[in-house]
C-alpha cells in the first residue's frame, strides 16, 4: 500500500475506535454495566439501536446490502473499543445474523436488525463446543447469547448437501444465567412455525462464524488490555511494607510477563484481520483466525485470572471492577470454539504448521 | 453398622479402615448437598458437624487426650480421601484445623480446658481476625489498637477479610498492645466473643456473589485479661505457629483430590474422557497429586511427632493451591460454553463454580508470591 492509503486505513482505524463513545462512557465507567447484570434481557434496546445508528451491525455488509462495506480490521477496532468497557450489546451475534440475512437476500428482517430496532439472533450451536453449524432440524440449538433480547432467531438447517436459512419470530427460549450478568439461551427448532429465507447459506455461515470468532478474539483483546491497565494503576497505587506493590520484581516480572501476552494476542489479532481484508480465504483464512481466538482465549484468561490475583482479597470481591474482567473473560473465551478446538482447526488448515 | 472404639478403628488394617470410614460416611452423612463448589454456612454444615462429632471424628489429627482421634498422617489422609471421594461439604473449620491444634501447643491448661471441649462440641464457632485494609501481605503492619486499662484491654480498629465471621460466635484477633520497637513486636494473640458490645460485622459479597469473608469493625471492645494466648505482645510467634498449622490444612490434597474427580467426571459429560489430549493432562494431574500427597504425609508426620513446623511448609501450600487451580483452569478449557454458567451445569458439576473457588487460594493463608519469597530468604538463604 503506499503511504497515503496506509495512512487512511489508520485514520479510518482511529475514527472507528473514538466512534465507540457513543455506547462507551469517557471515563470507561462500569455503572451501566453493572445496572444491567443479572436482568432480563439484560441489554439497553436505546444502546442497541444506538448501534445500529452508527452502521455498527451491518459494518461488514457491503453498501448495497444496506452495510457500512468495511473491513475486518475496522470490526476488530470496534470490538476491542466494546471489549474494554464490557459492552453487554451482543454485536458479534448480531451481525452474525445480518450477515446471513444478507447473504440470504431477506428483506423481511434484515433492514430493522441493521437499524438496531430488533435483535436477531442466530441458534446455530448444537454443542458445548464448537465452530459449526450442523442444522439437524430436531436438535436443540445452545449457548444463544443474550437470547431473552431477542425478536426473533435464525435456524441454519441441512437440506441435503446445503444449509437453509429459516426464520422463527415469538418464541421464548430457556435461558440460564451466566457469569458476566447476561444469560444464554436454548431453544428447540420448530420448523412448522418458521419461515425459509434462503435454500443455502452454508458458504455465508462458514465465514460469518470465522468473522465471529475474530471478533470474539478483539473484543477479549480489548477486555485484557483494559484489564491490565487497571491492574498497573493497582500496583502503582497499594502500598504493602512501605512501598508500592509495583516496586517488588517478582510483581514486575509478572506484569512484563503480561504486556507480553497482549502484544502477542494484539499482533495475532490484526495480523488475522488485515489477512482477512487482504483477501485471505479457505483454509488460509480458517488458520488465521484459529491462531488469533486461541491465543486471544488463552491470553485473557491468564490475564484476568492474575488481575485478581495481584489485586490479592479486594480483587475477589463483588464490588470491586476488576472481577468483572474475569467474569466476562470466563462466558467469552470459549464463545466460538475454545482454545483446544482453535489449536486442533489450526493444525488442519495452516499450510505448514510448526514452519509458518 | 458396627461402632468401634479408636482402638478398635486403630486395629484395622488400612484398607479396612478406609471400608470402614467409607461406609459410615454414606450411612450418616446428613446433608442433601454433596460436592457443594462454596463453603457453606454453618446453618447448613451444622448437622454434618454435629454428627462427626457425636462419632468423635471431627479431629483426626488431635491428640486423644483433647478429643481428637490421634491418627497417623497414613490414616488421616484416608479419612481425607474417603470425606472428598464421597463429596461431603466442608464444616466450618477454623477452631478444628487451626485454632485447636494451636492452644493444645501454646495455650494455658485452663484455657484448652475452657476452649477445646467447646470447639468438640459446636458451641464455638471460632474466625481468624488477621488481616486489616493496610495489613494484608505485610501483616505486621496491622493497627487494631488494644489499650490498656489495668484488668482488661479496649480494642479499636477494623480487620477485613475474616472468612465466615458472620457465622462465628468467637474471634482470635491480633492486636497491637504496644507501639515501640519493630512491627513484629507489640501484637498480642486475644480471644473474644463475637456478641462483645461495640463488635459489628458487615459481609462482602464475593466473585462467587456469596456473603463468605466480612469486614468486622472494633469500638470500644472490652477484652479480659486472661483472654491472651501465651505472653503479652508476643503474639506474632503464636500468629506464626498457627500459620504454620493454616499452611499444613491448605496443603491438604482435599480440594485437588476432589477437583480431579470432577474434573474426570466434566470430561465424560462433554464426551471428551477418552481423547488424549485429556487423558495426558488427567494423568500429569494425577501424579502430581500422588505426590502431593506424599509431601502432605510427611508434614502431618511431623506434626503429629509434635515437631516445630518451619517455613518449609510454604512449598506444601504452594503446590496444593496450584494444583487446584490448574485443575479448575483445565475445567473451563473442555467445558465449552458450560465454563460460563452462573450456576451448575448439571447436579454436581460446576467448572465455573470450582474455578472461583479456586481463585482466592492463592491469596489467603499467605499468598504464592509471599510464600516464594519467604522461600527464597528463609530457606535458600539468598541475599535480601
Ligand atoms: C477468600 C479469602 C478469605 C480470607 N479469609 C481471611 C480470614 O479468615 N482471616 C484473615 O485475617 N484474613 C483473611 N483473608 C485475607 C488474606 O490473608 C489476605 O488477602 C492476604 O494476606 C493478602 O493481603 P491483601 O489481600 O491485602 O493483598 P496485598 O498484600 O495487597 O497483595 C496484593 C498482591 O501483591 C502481592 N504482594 C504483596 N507483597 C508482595 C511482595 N513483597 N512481593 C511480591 N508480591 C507481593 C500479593 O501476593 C498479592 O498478589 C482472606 C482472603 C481471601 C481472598
Amino acid at each position: 500500500m503506499p503511504a497515503t492509503a496506509t495512512e487512511e486505513r489508520a485514520e479510518a482505524l482511529r475514527m472507528i475506535r473514538d466512534s465507540a463513545a457513543v455506547v462507551v462512557p469517557p471515563d470507561g465507567g462500569l455503572g451501566r454495566v453493572r445496572g444491567l447484570r443479572f436482568t432480563l434481557p439484560g441489554i439497553d434496546p436505546a444502546v442497541w439501536r444506538s448501534m445500529g445508528a452508527m452502521g455498527w451491525i451491518g459494518l461488514r455488509l457491503p453498501e448495497e446490502a444496506g452495510g457500512a462495506g468495511l473491513g475486518m480490521a475496522e470490526a476488530c477496532a470496534l470490538l476491542e473499543e466494546l471489549g474494554r468497557a464490557l459492552v453487554p450489546e451482543p454485536l458479534v451475534a448480531g451481525a452474525l445474523s445480518a450477515r446471513l440475512l444478507a447473504a440470504g437476500g431477506d428483506t423481511a428482517l434484515l433492514p430493522a436488525l441493521l437499524a438496531g430496532e430488533s435483535l436477531v439472533l442466530t441458534a446455530w450451536q448444537q454443542s458445548a463446543d464448537s465452530l459449526e453449524a450442523p442444522g439437524d432440524r430436531e436438535g436443540a440449538r445452545l449457548f444463544i447469547p443474550m437470547a431473552a433480547a431477542a425478536q426473533a432467531f435464525l435456524l441454519p438447517v441441512r437440506e441435503g448437501g446445503a444449509l437453509a436459512l429459516y426464520a422463527v419470530e415469538g418464541v421464548r427460549p430457556e435461558t440460564r444465567r451466566t457469569q458476566d450478568g447476561g444469560h444464554v439461551g436454548s431453544l428447540l427448532p420448530d420448523l412448522a412455525a418458521a419461515r425459509r429465507v434462503a435454500p443455502n447459506v452454508g458458504e455465508a455461515m462458514a465465514l460469518a462464524l470465522d468473522e465471529a470468532a475474530l471478533g470474539t478474539a478483539a473484543y477479549l483483546l480489548g477486555l485484557m488490555e483494559r484489564c491490565f491497565a487497571m491492574t498497573l494503576d493497582y500496583l502503582r497505587q497499594r502500598q504493602q511494607f512501605g512501598k508500592p506493590l509495583g516496586s517488588f520484581q517478582a510483581l514486575q516480572h509478572r506484569a512484563a510477563d503480561l504486556k507480553i501476552q497482549l502484544v502477542l494476542t494484539r499482533a495475532s489479532v490484526e495480523g488475522a484481520a488485515a489477512e482477512l481484508d487482504a483477501g485471505a480465504t479457505g483454509d488460509a483464512r480458517r488458520a488465521l483466525v484459529s491462531r488469533a481466538k486461541a491465543r486471544a482465549a488463552e491470553a485473557a484468561m491468564r490475564v484476568t485470572r492474575e488481575a485478581v490475583q495481584l489485586h490479592g482479597a479486594i480483587g475477589y470481591t463483588d464490588e470491586y471492577d476488576i472481577g468483572l474482567f474475569l467474569r466476562k473473560a470466563m462466558v467469552i473465551a470459549n464463545a466460538f470454539g475454545s482454545a483446544a478446538l482453535h489449536r486442533a482447526r489450526y493444525m488442519r488448515c495452516a499450510s505448514h504448521p510448526g514452519a509458518a | 453398622m458396627q461402632d468401634l472404639s479408636l482402638d478398635e478403628l486403630a486395629a484395622l488394617d488400612e484398607d479396612g479402615f478406609r471400608r470402614h470410614v467409607r461406609g459410615w460416611i454414606e450411612a450418616n452423612y446428613p446433608l442433601e448437598v454433596r460436592h457443594p463448589t462454596r463453603r457453606l454456612h454453618w446453618h447448613e454444615n451444622r448437622p454434618w458437624y454435629l454428627a462427626l462429632s457425636r462419632k468423635g471424628w471431627l479431629t483426626p489429627g488431635w491428640p486423644r487426650e483433647y478429643g481428637g482421634m490421634g491418627l497417623d498422617a497414613a490414616r488421616q489422609l484416608v479419612m481425607i480421601e474417603e470425606m472428598e471421594r464421597f463429596g461431603a461439604a466442608r464444616v466450618n473449620d477454623m477452631g478444628l484445623v487451626m485454632l485447636g491444634p494451636m492452644l493444645i501447643r501454646h495455650a494455658s491448661e485452663e484455657q484448652k480446658r475452657r476452649f477445646l471441649p467447646r470447639i468438640l462440641s459446636g458451641e464455638d464457632i471460632w474466625c481468624q481476625g488477621y488481616s486489616e485494609p493496610n495489613a494484608g501481605s505485610d501483616l505486621a503492619a496491622l493497627r487494631l489498637d488494644a489499650a490498656d486499662e489495668g484488668d482488661h484491654w479496649v480494642l479499636n480498629g477494623q480487620k477485613t477479610w475474616i472468612t465466615l465471621a458472620n457465622d462465628a460466635n468467637w474471634i482470635f484477633v491480633l492486636a497491637r498492645t504496644n507501639k515501640g520497637g519493630r512491627k513484629q513486636e507489640g501484637i498480642s494473640f486475644l480471644l473474644l466473643p463475637m456478641d462483645s458490645p461495640g463488635v459489628t460485622v458487615r459481609p462482602i459479597v464475593n466473585l462467587d456473589l456469596h456473603d463468605e469473608f466480612c469486614e468486622v469493625f472494633f469500638d470500644n471492645v472490652r477484652v479480659p485479661k486472661d483472654m491472651v494466648v501465651g505472653e503479652v505482645d508476643k503474639g506474632w510467634n503464636y500468629a506464626k505457629a498457627l500459620l504454620g498449622f493454616e499452611r499444613i490444612a491448605i496443603g491438604s490434597p482435599k480440594l485437588s483430590s476432589s477437583g480431579l474427580a470432577r474434573l474426570r467426571a466434566l470430561a465424560a459429560a462433554m464426551g471428551k474422557d477418552k481423547e488424549p489430549a485429556f487423558l495426558d493432562s488427567y494423568a500429569r494431574f494425577s501424579m502430581e497429586l500422588a505426590d502431593l500427597k506424599a509431601l502432605y504425609e510427611s508434614y502431618v508426620e511431623r506434626l503429629k511427632r509434635g515437631e516445630p513446623i518451619g517455613p518449609d511448609v510454604s512449598i506444601l501450600k504452594i503446590v496444593q493451591t496450584e494444583l487446584f487451580q490448574r485443575i479448575t483452569d483445565a475445567m473451563l478449557e473442555i467445558a465449552g460454553g458450560n465454563a460460563g454458567l452462573l450456576e451448575p451445569m448439571e447436579e454436581g458439576l460446576h467448572p465455573a463454580g470450582s474455578f472461583l473457588l479456586a481463585r482466592p487460594s492463592t491469596i489467603f493463608g499467605g499468598s504464592s508470591e509471599i510464600l516464594r519469597n519467604i522461600l527464597a530468604r528463609s530457606v535458600l538463604d539468598l541475599p535480601a
